[in-house]
């Protein structure tokens, strides 16, 4: 491998569909044995970049590397990259265990190596008894679990996960997550998930990659994602956030002050004075009439709360129409919708983008 | 249970009602027709005889009957295969207007009769047709020849009018395949050979015996096409009956010709889809 290459390492990645500009000039680098996540709305690319690092489809421009040499021109038979597709895409006419050793017989390893590893995989996702079956009767977690199988078997460098739990319902989703993550794990595979869902990308990865528009906004760990986002795309499509649109005021000591039509704000920030900027603060980092000193505050009218189980979600109201939201473990006593309250948080929690004037 | 049992075969009865209709019609048409056909075959002056059968088969010219029939519906079945699972690939993967343009472009021909298209290949088959002056243009020939009247003009023409019958079978059961199936099968390090012979095949392969098996039927049992494409010289089983009862009033010779047919062409059918199938089993 070249010096500063990562396992998988992807420069500058372009692709078009008919004139209309998918990827943008990507960079992606994943480390050996790293779980990754492409997380992003549906168009923003990120399948797109998984079908090119598979070689289902062509970049038009950039290198895809894969252990230290380029597989950018290699066809999708011969990359080691393997891929559990959204729908599963199983044989339908092979049995489960057939499904499993297709790969091998595919690559002609020798015949006596093919029922251990089928074995072996099989009995790793739990479907021993299940390897006779056809995989038409199959569940959802079945399916998944003799895909999972189905790519491991060869062993690949590389696994791509596209979408795989989508079609799982919310319980079982929740469940695969964490037994395929332990897997993989034990397996010791370098991953890339490709998902719209958040929260499974959270769960799941190393480091998750923000994708927006062609463009990986953020790349980093779960929890700097979701503390210190880098963009407003960051910000709004990762967990919930209120935001107030202001204009920069005097720093002095890295502190900022930014006027908003609800009030003077702080944040732990340097700005040019007078620019349009974006302030935003995570809803459980929000504290309801709390005696805090040194903390941003305002009076807020309390407008509906949802009480969601393990947790209340609170909306207020600030001024005209400026709407806040706060995370709460449980109801607060003494609190009911159209009653006013104090709300506070600290400098270091206030969130500051620049604002280019629209609010995602 | 015994109640949800009859009550299960009362619903299934009524729902078996819907196909009375469809079922008295081929019993006037077909049934009963087929039954006194196969009862003349079988009857001479004193009653029940096998004699019809024994002289058909203890005729030599008949035996060449049976192989041409056999031999021009086998080749005609394998051109549309050829042409149609290729075809049929295509109209899957297709989209939008494409798709639309291509399945009409099938599908429209089938509106034009049988003889009109026969004529049609007459035209295009004749010594100075447009096949003939196109193969000397490219060399392939030196002179004009003729391929109207020959064996291998009556099994373009017969290709060229059944090929809708092989390519919408298999397209059928293809637009139900995940397209994701093959990459799929790519990422598991299987090559293009591999992935077709493997995958595509066995999953296409449903369609590809029900269309084989329609234009197999079709082409053992056609009549106007090779009337006109090919002539008296050369019978077929199908022709041989229509002599038979119109120009020779052999009665008896027709439904043992027409007996024969259907028995060979039935066995045929049943034995390819059997075998298919088992095929598919045994994998």
């Amino acid at each position: 491998m070249r010096e500063g290459e990562a396992f998988l390492d992807i420069r500058g990645a372009e692709k078009s569909f008919a004139g209309n500009r998918v990827l943008g000039g990507v960079d992606f680098g994943v480390n050996r044995g790293e779980f990754v996540s492409l997380l992003g709305p549906s168009g923003c690319g990120k399948t797109t970049l998984l079908r090119i690092v598979a070689g289902l489809l062509d970049a038009d421009r950039g290198s895809v590397r894969l252990a230290g040499s380029e597989i950018g021109n290699l066809p999708t038979h011969k990359r080691g990259v393997g891929v559990v597709f959204q729908n599963y895409a199983l044989f339908p006419h092979l049995s489960v265990a057939d499904n499993v050793a297709f790969g091998l017989r595919a690559q002609r390893r020798p015949q006596a190596d093919i029922a251990p590893t089928v074995a072996k995989f099989l009995d790793l996702v739990h479907l021993t008894e299940m390897a006779a079956r056809p995989v038409r009767g199959l569940s959802g977690g079945q399916q998944q679990r003799v895909a999972v199988a189905r790519a491991l078997a060869v062993a690949p460098k590389l696994l791509l996960l596209d979408e795989p739990f989508s079609a799982l319902d919310r319980k079982l989703r929740e469940t695969m997550q964490i037994e395929l993550k332990r897997l993989l794990r034990d397996v010791g595979i370098t991953t890339v998930l490709v998902t719209h869902d958040q929260e499974e990308a959270l769960v799941m990865s190393d480091r998750v990659a923000v994708m927006s528009r062609g463009a990986i906004e953020q790349f980093d760990r779960p929890d700097a994602i979701y503390l210190r986002p880098k963009t407003p795309f960051a910000l709004g499509f990762v967990g919930h956030s209120t935001r107030i649109v202001g204009k920069a005021g005097a720093s002095s000591d890295g502190t900022l002050a930014i006027e908003t039509p609800v009030g003077r704000f702080f944040a732990a920030a340097s700005f040019m004075g007078g620019a349009p900027v974006l302030l935003a603060i995570r809803p459980e980092r929000i504290r309801i009439n709390a005696a805090d000193a040194d903390a941003n505050s305002l009076d807020a009218k309390l407008t509906e709360l949802v009480f969601q189980g393990s947790k209340v979600h609170l909306h207020f109201t600030a001024g005209d129409a400026q709407t806040l939201l706060v995370e709460a473990a449980q109801i607060p006593p003494n609190l009911a919708v159209g009653d006013t309250a104090r709300l506070s948080w600290s400098y270091s929690d206030t969130l500051i983008f620049p604002h280019d004037g629209t609010l995602q | 249970m015994i109640a949800a049992l009859k009550n299960r075969l009362a619903r299934m009865d009524r729902i078996a009602i819907l196909a009375v209709p469809a079922l008295v019609y081929m019993i006037a048409i077909f049934a009963i027709p087929v039954a006194g056909l196969l009862l003349r075959s079988f009857s001479g002056p004193d009653g029940f005889t096998l004699a019809g059968y024994v002289s058909f088969l203890g005729d030599a010219f008949n035996w060449r009957v049976i192989g041409n029939t056999l031999r021009v519906a086998a080749i005609t079945t394998l051109i549309c295969l050829a042409i149609g699972y290729p075809t049929a690939v295509a109209l899957s993967r297709a989209r939008g207007f494409v798709q639309v343009a291509l399945l009409v472009a099938i599908i429209l021909p089938l509106s034009v009769g049988v003889v009109v298209k026969a004529f049609a290949w007459q035209i295009v088959l004749r010594r100075d047709g447009i096949v003939a002056n196109i193969l000397v243009g490219l060399g392939v020939w030196d002179t004009p020849q003729l391929l109207l009247f020959t064996e291998t003009g009556l099994v373009v023409g017969a290709a060229n009018l059944f090929l809708p019958f092989m390519i919408l079978p298999i397209y059928s059961v293809l637009k139900l395949v995940d397209p994701n199936i093959q990459d799929a099968a790519a990422t598991l390090g299987a090559s293009p050979v591999y992935r077709f012979f493997k995958v595509a095949l066995p999953l296409a392969m449903p369609g590809i015996v029900s269309g084989s098996s329609i234009v197999f039927s079709l082409a053992v049992s056609m009549y106007v096409i090779p009337s006109l494409l090919i002539g008296d010289r050369f019978q077929t089983l199908a022709t041989l009956v229509g002599r038979s009862f119109l120009l020779m009033r052999n009665e008896q010779l027709g439904a043992v010709t027409a007996s024969v047919l259907l028995a060979l062409a039935l066995a045929i059918v049943a034995f390819s889809s059997w075998a298919v199938r088992r095929k598919g089993d045994s994998r």
